[in-house]
C-alpha cells in the first residue's frame, strides 16, 4: 500500500516512535516508495545483543522474546493457516489439475503433462480468447479510469448537492453484478429493451447487442465502465482533494492557464492515485466475471480467460483439466503484470 | 487473566477450524489408473432398509417447483418414514450437472438428480449414476408401462440409467390473430416451405405492429439450438451424426442449414431470440417461434394474460422427408451411485413415485411435459389445457436425437456456437460445418470412443 501515502514523513514518524522500544526498528529515511516500513527484525535479534542486564544469560530466548513471538504467533497463525488452505492449496491444486485430462465429477483421470498447455496455446483458442480479454481489459481500465477523472474533476467542483452527485457516481460499484447485468440485459434486449423502444422512436431497429459477438463484447465493455465509473471517480476525487493549493496558487501567479495547471500539476500529482487504480482495476477486469456471465451465457465473443476457463469446466464441456490450465495462464499474466507494473510503473510515480 | 484465556481459546478455536476444513478438504481424481469401482457387485435390495431421509436435486424446469414440492409431500405422506429435501441446483440443466458432478468431489452428493439428454450419459460414463432397472424392480415398479420410446432413450449397455420425467419434444407456438390478419390456415404448416409461402403474407399484415419484429423466430443459442434444429436438418434427410459417424458436413445437413440462414439473411422474415423466444412471442413481437413442450402452460397463462390467441401444432416437415421429424427431449431422473445402498433403495421409491402414472399427469398438467406412463389418465388435464393433446399426438411421431448432440460432451455448445456463426454472423454454412464436423469428430475420438464399452 506504500504508494497510497502522501509522503514519507508520516512513515518516518511512525519509525521513530517505534525506535524508542529496543532500537531494532530500521526506519528509512522517509522517501519515496518506503516500502520497508514497519519492517521490524526479530525481537530476539536486537534483545539479545543489547540487554546486558538479561539475567536470562545462557538461554537463547528471553521471556519477553519468548512472549512476542507467542503474540506474534496468535495473530499471524490463523490468517496464514486460512490463506495457506483457501489460497495457497487450491492454487497449488490447480496447477496439479491442469496436468491432467479430467472430465469433472470422474473419478480416474489421466495425466497428460503440458498436454492441455499444449493445445491451448497451438489451437485458435489462444489468439481468441487472449485477443477478447486484451480488448476488454484495456476498454474497460482505459475507459474507466479516462471517465473517472473526468468525473473525480466535475465533482471536485463545489456547487450546490455535490454530495448526492458523489453518491450517485459511486452507487453503481457497490451494486451486485449480478442485478447491474439483469437491469442492463433489459435496457439492450433487442424485441423489449429499453433501447430498442427508444430506436424504434426514430424510426431505427436494435443492433443484435447479445447475438452479435462483436457487439456483445461492446455491451459488456459498456456495462462494466458504467459499474466501475464511480469507483475511479471516488478514488480520484480524494487525490484532488489532498492536492496542495499553494503549488496551484503559485502557478496561478506564474500565469499558467487551468489546462495548463492540470497537465503540469495536477496529473503528475495524481500519479500516485493513477498507479493504484490501474493496478486495482486491471486485476478486477482480468477477473470480472459475473456481468458478462449474466449477459452473454454462451460466451459468445466474450469469452475472457477467465470466463473460457468457467466455460471450459462447467458449461458443458467439463474439461476440468483444460479449465485449469487456462486458469494457470491467466494466474501466470496477472502475476507478471502486477510485477511489471511494481518495477516499472511505479519510478514514474510522484509523490509529493 | 481473561485475556489470556481468550487467547488460549483463541488459539484452540483456530486449531479446530483448522481440523474442519481439512475434514472438508475434497480430494481431486485418481490417476492410478483401472476404475475398481466401475463394476460393482450386485446388490441383494430384498436385504436392504430404505434410508431415512434422501435429497433431490432439480432444476424445477417448466417453473416446476411448487408441483415438485405437492408430490414430494405426498410421498412422504405415503412413506412417513422417508424425508426428501428438495434442493435448488440452479436455473436449467446445466447449473444443476454443474453442481452434481462438482459434488462428487466431497462425500455429500445429492441422492435423485434431474439430469437432461445430454447430462446422463456422461455421468454413466464418468460412473457417478447407478442403472435402474434392478433398484427399481427392488422396489416393485415394473416399468413396462413407461413411455417406450422415452425410456428407452436411458439404454446403455443392456442397461437403463434414468427414468423419463420432465421429457418434452419441440412444438410449433404460432400467434392466432398475426396469422388470421395474414389470411393464412390457422394451423401450423405443414412443412417450413408451406411456411416460406405464408411468411410473406404475415410479414406484411402485421409489420406495422408496434414493436414488431420477424414472422418466426428461431430459439435463442443458449437455449439448445442443437436440439431444435434437428428437425429442420431431419426434413431434409440431414442430421447431425448417424450413430457415432458425424454428418455435419453432409449436403443434405448443409442444404438445410443454408434455407436456415437463407430465412434470416436472404428472405428476412425469420430472426434469432436474444433470451428467450417464447417471451419474445408473447411480447408480439413475432408471429411463431419453436418450443419446448415445458413451455407451453406456462406461455398459454402469459398470453391470456394479455389477451392474446397462441396455437400449437406439430413441427414442420422438410422436403425429403415429412414425418417423423420430432426429435424429444427434457430429463430424467438420475440415482446417484456415490452414496448407501439404503439411500439408493430411498432414491428408488421416491423416482418411482414422482413418475407414476397419477403423478406424471399431475406434472404434466401444471407444466405441459409429457406423461411418462401410457397408464396415466390425461382426460382431466386436456379438458384444462386443450394444447396438450397436440403435443401428446405428436409424441407418437417422435425420433431419438442424434447421437452427437446428446452423447459427445460439449456437442450441444458448438453446434450453438456454430449456428451462432451462419444464422447471426452471416458465415459460410459449408465451412462452417466442417469445422464443427472436425471438433465433433475430435471429441468423439478424445472423449468418447476409449470409453464406450462393446
Amino acid at each position: 500500500m506504500s504508494w497510497l501515502d502522501a509522503g514519507g514523513s508520516h512513515a518516518a514518524a511512525e519509525a521513530a516512535e517505534k525506535g524508542d522500544d529496543d532500537g531494532t526498528v530500521h526506519g528509512g529515511p522517509g522517501g519515496p516508495g518506503d516500502g520497508r516500513r514497519g519492517q521490524v527484525k526479530p525481537p530476539r535479534v536486537g534483545t539479545a545483543r543489547s540487554s546486558g542486564r538479561s539475567r536470562t544469560g545462557g538461554k537463547y530466548w528471553t521471556p519477553r522474546a519468548r512472549r512476542e513471538a507467542l503474540v506474534f504467533l496468535a495473530l499471524a497463525l490463523p490468517n496464514i493457516v486460512l490463506i495457506a488452505f483457501f489460497t495457497y492449496r487450491p492454487l497449488f491444486a490447480n496447477m496439479y489439475y491442469s496436468t491432467l485430462d479430467w472430465t469433472l465429477g470422474a473419478a480416474q483421470a489421466t495425466a497428460i503433462g503440458w498436454g492441455n498447455y499444449v493445445e491451448f496455446f497451438t489451437s485458435s483458442d489462444a489468439s481468441t480468447v487472449l485477443g477478447i480479454t486484451a480488448v476488454f481489459t484495456l476498454a474497460t481500465v482505459g475507459g474507466a479510469m479516462l471517465l473517472g477523472l473526468l468525473v473525480g474533476i466535475a465533482l471536485n467542483a463545489k456547487v450546490k448537492g455535490q454530495g448526492f452527485a458523489r453518491s450517485a457516481i459511486f452507487a453503481p460499484y457497490v451494486l451486485s453484478g449480478v442485478g447491474v447485468g439483469l437491469v442492463w440485459l433489459f435496457i439492450f434486449d433487442p424485441v423489449y429493451g429499453v433501447l430498442s423502444w427508444i430506436l424504434r422512436g426514430f424510426g431505427a431497429s436494435s443492433p443484435q447487442w447479445i447475438n452479435d459477438p462483436k457487439l456483445a463484447l461492446l455491451m459488456v465493455i459498456i456495462v462494466y465502465v458504467w459499474k466501475n465509473l464511480g469507483y475511479c471517480a471516488v478514488i480520484y476525487l480524494a487525490g484532488l482533494q489532498s492536492m496542495p493549493k499553494d503549488l496551484m496558487e503559485a502557478a496561478s501567479l506564474d500565469g499558467a492557464g487551468s489546462f495548463r495547471r492540470f497537465i503540469s500539476i495536477t496529473l503528475p500529482l495524481l500519479s500516485p492515485t493513477t498507479f493504484f487504480i490501474l493496478i486495482t482495476s486491471l486485476l478486477s477486469s482480468l477477473q470480472a466475471f459475473d456481468i458478462i456471465r449474466i449477459m452473454t451465457r454462451t460466451g459468445n465473443g466474450t469469452n475472457t480467460l477467465i470466463f473460457e476457463s468457467y466455460l471450459q469446466a462447467f458449461s458443458t464441456y467439463n474439461r476440468a483439466g483444460y479449465s485449469a490450465a487456462i486458469s494457470v495462464v491467466l494466474f501466470v499474466l496477472l502475476l507478471l503484470l502486477t510485477g511489471l507494473q511494481l518495477r516499472f510503473v511505479e519510478r514514474k510515480v510522484h509523490y509529493a | 487473566m481473561s485475556a489470556q484465556f481468550d487467547r488460549r481459546r483463541f488459539m484452540a478455536l483456530s486449531g479446530l477450524g483448522l481440523g474442519a476444513t481439512a475434514l472438508a478438504a475434497c480430494s481431486g481424481p485418481n490417476t492410478s489408473g483401472g476404475s475398481g469401482a466401475g463394476s460393482t457387485a450386485a446388490t441383494d435390495w430384498s436385504k436392504v432398509k430404505p434410508a431415512a431421509k434422501i435429497s433431490f436435486m432439480s432444476s424445477h424446469p417448466g417453473t416446476s417447483q411448487p408441483i415438485e414440492q405437492t408430490l414430494i409431500d405426498a410421498f412422504q405422506s405415503a412413506n412417513p418414514n422417508i424425508k426428501v429435501d428438495l434442493i435448488t441446483g440452479g436455473s436449467n440443466y446445466e447449473e444443476v450437472a454443474q453442481k452434481f458432478q462438482t459434488a462428487q468431489a466431497g462425500n455429500s452428493v445429492p441422492d435423485v438428480v434431474v439430469a437432461s439428454d445430454v447430462w446422463w450419459f456422461r455421468y454413466t460414463l464418468s460412473s457417478t449414476i447407478v442403472p435402474v432397472d434392478d433398484i427399481l424392480k427392488a422396489v416393485n415398479d415394473k416399468t413396462n408401462d413407461y413411455n417406450t420410446t422415452l425410456y428407452d432413450d436411458y439404454k446403455y449397455n443392456n442397461s437403463h440409467w434414468a427414468v423419463p420425467y420432465a421429457r418434452s419434444t419441440p412444438l410449433f407456438y404460432y400467434n392466432k390473430d398475426h396469422f388470421k390478419a395474414a389470411g393464412v390456415p390457422d394451423r401450423a404448416p405443414k412443412s417450413w416451405d408451406e411456411f416460406a409461402q405464408w411468411a410473406p403474407k404475415i410479414k406484411a399484415a402485421n409489420a406495422a405492429l408496434p414493436g414488431y419484429a420477424n414472422v418466426y423466430q428461431y430459439p435463442a443459442l443458449a437455449g439448445y439450438a442443437g436440439w431444435t434444429l434437428q428437425n429442420v436438418l431431419w426434413g431434409y434427410g440431414g442430421g447431425w451424426s448417424k450413430e457415432w459417424d458425424i454428418t455435419a458436413d453432409s449436403d443434405a445437413t448443409v442444404k438445410a442449414l443454408q434455407w436456415v440462414q437463407d430465412t434470416i439473411v436472404k428472405d428476412g422474415w425469420a430472426g434469432v431470440s436474444s433470451k428467450d423466444a417464447v417471451s419474445d412471442m408473447t411480447a408480439g413481437a413475432v408471429s411463431s417461434t419453436v418450443s419446448s413442450t415445458g413451455d407451453l402452460v406456462g406461455t398459454i397463462k402469459a398470453a391470456k394474460a394479455k389477451n392474446m390467441n397462441i396455437g400449437v401444432g406439430f413441427l414442420p416437415g422438410g422436403p425429403v422427408s415429412a414425418s417423423p421429424v420430432c426429435p424429444t427431449g427434457g430429463a430424467g431422473l438420475v440415482i446417484a451411485k456415490k452414496t448407501s445402498p439404503e439411500r439408493q433403495l430411498a432414491a428408488a421409491m421416491f423416482v418411482s413415485f414422482m413418475t407414476n402414472a397419477a403423478n406424471t399427469a399431475q406434472f404434466s398438467a401444471a407444466t405441459g411435459y409429457m406423461p411418462v406412463r401410457t397408464t396415466a389418465d390425461m382426460s382431466s388435464v386436456i379438458s384444462k389445457t386443450p394444447e396438450i393433446q397436440v403435443a401428446l399426438d405428436q409424441l407418437k411421431v417422435t425420433k431419438s436425437q442424434d447421437y452427437a448432440r446428446v452423447f459427445l460432451p460439449g456437442a450441444d455448445q458448438e453446434m450453438a456456437k456454430s449456428a451462432a456463426k451462419f444464422m447471426n454472423e452471416k458465415a459460410d454454412v459449408k465451412a462452417t460445418m466442417t469445422a464443427l464436423t472436425a471438433t465433433l469428430e475430435g471429441i468423439y475420438n478424445k472423449d468418447v470412443k476409449p470409453k464406450l464399452k462393446s
